[in-house]
């Protein structure tokens, strides 16, 4: 527990924290304004106009989460993996081993804090993405009376909980790899690599796609046989099978099991230097 | 052998890297309550046994004893009662020298809550505890990690090239600091190349050279079996003074300076300096200077000659090597 918090302190000074977090709202605020503006212009073309479903409610609650998965995902690797990485490059896990601590307990309870981080994060994220939505359908004059439309609200905390439980998996495979590699840029390096190298095999590999960590993440929340919106995270515009949301999410948490596992036993054998 | 009375012993230990030994059976045995100074040539194997000892890296064969038990892979709580400094310190740049401590206190057993300040007053970094560590000098980031590694009130300490970086003043008050922690029944274990600085500091020292230790014990012990006279006198009297002092010693043991300067070194022991004075006045010679004694730097050299790991011998970049 005491690991844990101290963690969680770490993380709330670390610049990275911030500017993780900064970008994603950038863009998102970025992309769901210049949507709307551009939806509402006179001469826009029909499938212009379709991009004011980014700013049509209740269905942008979905569409605002499914940004987040998709780029969030990708920025979830490299926060994940940062912050790893930074373990080894700064040589504070080796000051932490050198105390007698537990290489597992240490990373199990530093990962529940980028968990936790990321949950925060998530949410921040959520929040500002409603508010510029509803600046966008201003812009675009578009109702924005669905936002209180109670079904979708009360679907709201189980897609929260399953798009967080999606990006801690994104998270934790960042973490893995910076631990293999035990180096932050190495680790961010391939944490890049992995997320767009997945959507690249979707040409090689179009049966088992769905099966792989990011592809599943995305699918966690999207409704059957509709593709969500990913964010340039997402499938690339390949045409590929998702899995159902509920088997999705069984494999999200495998793959997040998995990665927290091969941390761990990694570092457990690893000899520590430098 | 028994490590009774040994704060830290190793025996046989081995470590590989590869093909390439980097330790090659160690034997260490380090008393407690003493201050051991551990020297060794770049590469010897100093930093390779101060892994081993907080089990960063384990060994291929062999065995640690740690305050008197066995210390192996699963015996970790015994770095419980460990402090360490291997290496560089290694430190979050982006939190303060204080938050740096609270972050290392949460690992490893418990730390009282006022011992953070104590040790930012006992190392000087109170009035900067709140800057950034990125903000530190080299001096200052030493001074925090030999904090760090007293957070524990560790009964054993093992520090890296602890003068790295410090200042004069640094250095004099690390030394007192060490002193005084060794004269309060705590072992201190310094890897150091400061030869000069370990023989100030260290009761006790360990020379290992290629991996193997090949001497060990007290050091004003071992400077003495290793001891040599230095005497002056005039150009002239060379000769006559190298046929007195062939009385005391063997011819081969009396050597001109290389410079050519008057300078003669006598090999004996230092407490009988007073003999090759008074074998000199016997045979009419008067020396203008006698220096007695051998400093950690003769002996280190003259034991680690010969080792291939790195060390004096060669250009000084020429031979690879290099920390481990």
């Amino acid at each position: 527990m005491r690991i844990f918090v101290v963690t969680l302190r770490k993380l709330v000074r670390r610049p990275a924290s911030f500017v993780t977090l900064g970008i994603l709202i950038g863009l998102l605020a970025l992309i769901l304004i210049a949507v709307a503006a551009t939806a509402s212009q006179p001469d826009a073309g029909p499938g212009q106009r379709q991009g004011l479903l980014l700013v049509t409610f209740p269905g942008a609650y979905t569409v605002i989460l499914s940004f987040i998965l998709g780029l969030g995902g990708l920025f979830a690797v490299i926060y994940g993996a940062a912050v790893a990485g930074s373990e080894w490059s700064w040589g504070t896990l080796k000051s932490a081993v050198a105390r007698g601590e537990s290489r597992s307990r240490y990373q199990l309870a530093s990962f529940a804090a980028i968990a936790l981080m990321i949950g925060v994060g998530m949410v921040i994220a959520f929040g500002a993405g409603i508010a510029v939505a509803i600046v966008g359908a201003n812009i675009a004059v578009v109702s924005t009376a669905g936002l209180s439309d109670s079904e979708t609200l009360g679907t709201l905390p189980e897609l929260l909980g399953r798009g967080w439980l999606a990006i801690v998996e994104e998270g934790a495979l960042g973490f893995a790899i910076a631990t293999l590699a035990r180096s932050q840029l190495a680790g961010i390096g391939a944490g890049i690599a992995f997320f767009f190298g997945e959507q690249f095999a979707s040409i090689f590999l179009p049966d088992v796609i769905k099966y792989l960590p990011f592809n599943a993440a995305n699918a966690v929340v999207a409704t059957p046989g509709e593709g969500g919106f990913s964010g340039g995270g997402g499938d690339g515009g390949a045409v590929i099978a998702s899995l159902e949301p509920n088997e999705a999410l069984l494999v999200v948490v495998a793959w997040l099991v998995g990665a927290l596992i091969v941390s761990t036993l990694f570092t457990e054998r690893a000899e520590i230097s430098g | 052998m028994t490590t009774d009375g040994l704060a830290l012993a190793t025996r046989g230990l081995v470590k590989r890297y590869g093909t390439r030994p980097a330790l090659a059976g160690l034997d260490l045995s380090v008393p407690s309550g003493v201050v051991y100074g551990f020297l060794g040539p770049n590469g010897a194997g100093k930093t390779t046994t101060m892994r081993l000892l907080t089990g960063l890296i384990h060994p291929d064969a062999g065995s640690i004893e740690v305050l008197g038990r066995p210390f192996g892979r699963t015996d970790r709580h015994r770095l419980f009662e460990v402090g360490a400094l291997i290496e560089s310190p290694s430190f979050y740049p982006y939190l303060s020298g204080r938050e740096n401590l609270r972050a290392l206190a949460a690992t490893g057993a418990r730390v009282a809550a006022t011992r953070i300040e104590e040790l930012l007053e006992l190392v000087g970094l109170r009035e900067r505890a709140k800057d950034k560590v990125q903000t530190y000098s080299l001096g200052m980031k030493q001074r925090l990690g030999i904090a760090a590694a007293l957070l524990s009130d560790p009964r054993l300490l093992l520090l890296d090239e602890p003068a790295n970086g410090l200042d004069p003043a640094g250095i004099v008050a690390m030394r007192e600091t060490l002193r005084h922690l060794a004269s309060a029944g705590k072992t201190v274990f310094v890897s150091s190349h400061v030869l000069g600085e370990v023989q100030q500091l260290a009761d006790v020292i360990g020379i290992i050279a290629s991996g193997r230790l090949v001497r060990e014990g007290p050091i004003e012990h071992l400077l003495e079996g290793e001891g040599e006279v230095r005497v002056r006198v005039p150009a002239d009297d060379l000769d006559a003074a190298r046929a007195a002092l062939a009385a005391l010693v063997s011819d081969g043991d009396v050597a001109p300076s290389g410079a050519d300067d008057g300078w003669l070194t006598v090999r004996i022991e230092t407490n009988r300096a007073a003999e090759v004075n008074r074998a000199l006045v016997q045979a009419g010679i008067y020396a203008s200077g006698l220096e007695a004694g051998s400093d950690l730097e003769s002996l280190f050299l003259e034991l680690t000659r010969g080792d291939g790991s790195g060390g004096h011998e060669g250009t000084f970049f020429g031979v690879a090597g290099g920390s481990r």
